[in-house]
């Protein structure tokens, strides 16, 4: 179940790899999605032994892609919570990249798994585009075939729409988090709990 | 997720409910019901205690029995737990999926084997799990306060109790009450308990495992409840009155 969860990660990682120039005016969500994940394996298929002798230059290749997507201030704050208050912008920065960072090494450890040509499907937008909250719901091919939801919970931003929080079979990692890191920071401090994230000893929960 | 039990246990869990409605307190509640927090913890510990002795078992069966064995053993007891799933797709109105129900436990009963083999999944019959936590939820009983189960483990108030009536007519639950039905439920047990093997090292290196399991399976139920469709937390809740001073760079 962790292996597969550990999956679904890594397949979630695909789902927001994009680039930043390819956020268009207009680009909805699930366009977005649809359109940087189809780059993202062709990349990947062409590259496939490069990225697999170097995983250096394929975690640069998660970050170039996956960050633009990523609100990860926001996700930080929403972590930290209460625990967050009075923080500086530079400390809720500086634990934000030490989370990313660990997710970062964790989903291109894991990228290799899949090889299948289309391991993702994109399901169409529903309801109204809230420009607050929007839904993306995608469907991850597991290599057992079965089937996976993993969905994206995006807002719209000055730097168009991004990605703050991804829900595997309706587990939330924001809530997941959150209730880990929050008492955590505020009995233990948020330097403890950077330094620990950054020595990759602090789980999140994968 | 349905399962009978015995008698004697479900007195054993309604004495502890009593007990504990005399003034426990919350601490670690965020968007949580969990008003009995202290009582759930308590009952949680005495669960981990009892893992000492039935991990060691799970772990062995884990070893021992080949991947289609416990593949079967699964089967034969999802397939037991139908027709509490079709008496519940009713009450829900969910016709047409009752009638799947209907001929999945049909099928695998018998052309399965008693269910070791789900024939119906090959044969493109889905698959639904429905319970009476799950209906009361959508007939409006939606937020339930947290109870941890003694032995069974994480539940609501609203579940634990569904969880015994459904076992009223859940078709081993008929055949054993009141007879000696330990065989079954320490086999469905260790297959339970095998299954979540894995993730054992995660709850374990969690800062408050007790908050990990708890989230986790209230989400995984509300995923079950909206039959894979939940609708999305209320993050607003969590950055108001949080949000660290002079900051709105976020761009909502």
């Amino acid at each position: 179940m962790k292996k597969r969860v550990r999956i679904l990660l890594v397949a979630g990682a695909f789902a927001f790899a994009g680039n930043l120039f390819a956020q268009q005016d207009g680009a909805d969500p699930v366009a977005l999605v649809t359109e940087t994940t189809g780059r993202i394996f062709t990349e990947l298929d062409q590259n496939f032994e490069r990225y697999q002798a170097d995983p250096a230059a394929l975690e640069a290749l998660v970050r170039k892609d996956l960050m633009p997507l990523l609100d990860v201030h926001y996700s930080a704050r929403l972590i930290l919570g209460r625990a967050g208050r009075g923080l500086t912008k530079e400390k809720v920065d500086e634990f934000a990249e030490a989370m990313i960072n660990l997710l970062v090494s964790r989903y291109a450890k894991g990228l290799l798994l899949f090889s299948s040509h289309e391991p993702l499907r994109v399901l169409p937008q529903r309801g109204e585009l809230n420009e607050k909250l929007t839904k993306v719901r995608t469907r991850v091919k597991l290599p057992n075939g079965g089937e996976a939801p993993i969905d994206y919970a995006f807002h719209k931003t000055a730097d168009g729409w991004q990605a703050f929080d991804v829900i595997v079979e309706g587990i939330s990692y924001v809530t997941t988090f959150r209730n880990q890191i929050m008492p955590d920071v505020r009995a233990n401090g948020i330097d403890s709990v950077i330094a620990r994230l950054k020595g990759g000893d602090l789980e999140l929960a994968d | 997720m349905t399962h009978g039990r015995p008698f004697i246990l479900t007195a054993v869990v309604l004495s502890l409910l009593l007990s504990a409605c005399a003034g426990t307190q919350s601490r670690n509640t965020d968007p949580v019901y969990d008003p009995w927090e202290g009582f759930n913890r308590k009952v949680y510990a005495f669960n981990d205690g009892l893992d000492k002795v039935v991990r060691p078992i799970a772990v062995g069966y884990d070893k021992i029995m080949p991947d289609p064995f416990q593949r079967g053993v699964g089967n034969f007891f999802r397939n037991l737990d139908a027709p509490v799933t079709f008496v519940n797709q009713i009450l829900q109105a969910k016709g047409t999926q009752s009638v799947d129900t209907f001929f999945r436990f049909l099928i695998n009963s018998t052309v399965g084997l008693l269910g070791f083999f789900d024939v119906a999944s090959k044969m493109g019959i889905p698959y639904y799990n429905e319970d009476l936590g799950q209906t009361l939820a959508k007939w409006g009983y939606e937020d339930s306060r947290y109870l941890m189960l003694p032995v069974f483990g994480p539940s609501t108030l609203r579940d634990g109790v569904s969880r015994y009536v459904d076992s009223l007519y859940h078709p081993v639950g008929r055949a054993i009450h009141g007879r000696n039905e330990w065989g079954y439920w320490i086999v469905r047990g260790i297959d339970q308990r095998a299954r979540y093997l894995d993730q054992d090292a995660e709850l374990e290196s969690a800062y408050d495992p007790y908050v990990l399991l708890r989230d986790v399976w209230r989400q995984s139920r509300q995923y079950q409840i909206y039959d894979g469709d939940p609708p999305l937390e209320d993050y607003d809740l969590y950055l108001e009155e949080d949000l660290p001073e002079a900051e709105s760079d976020s761009g909502e």
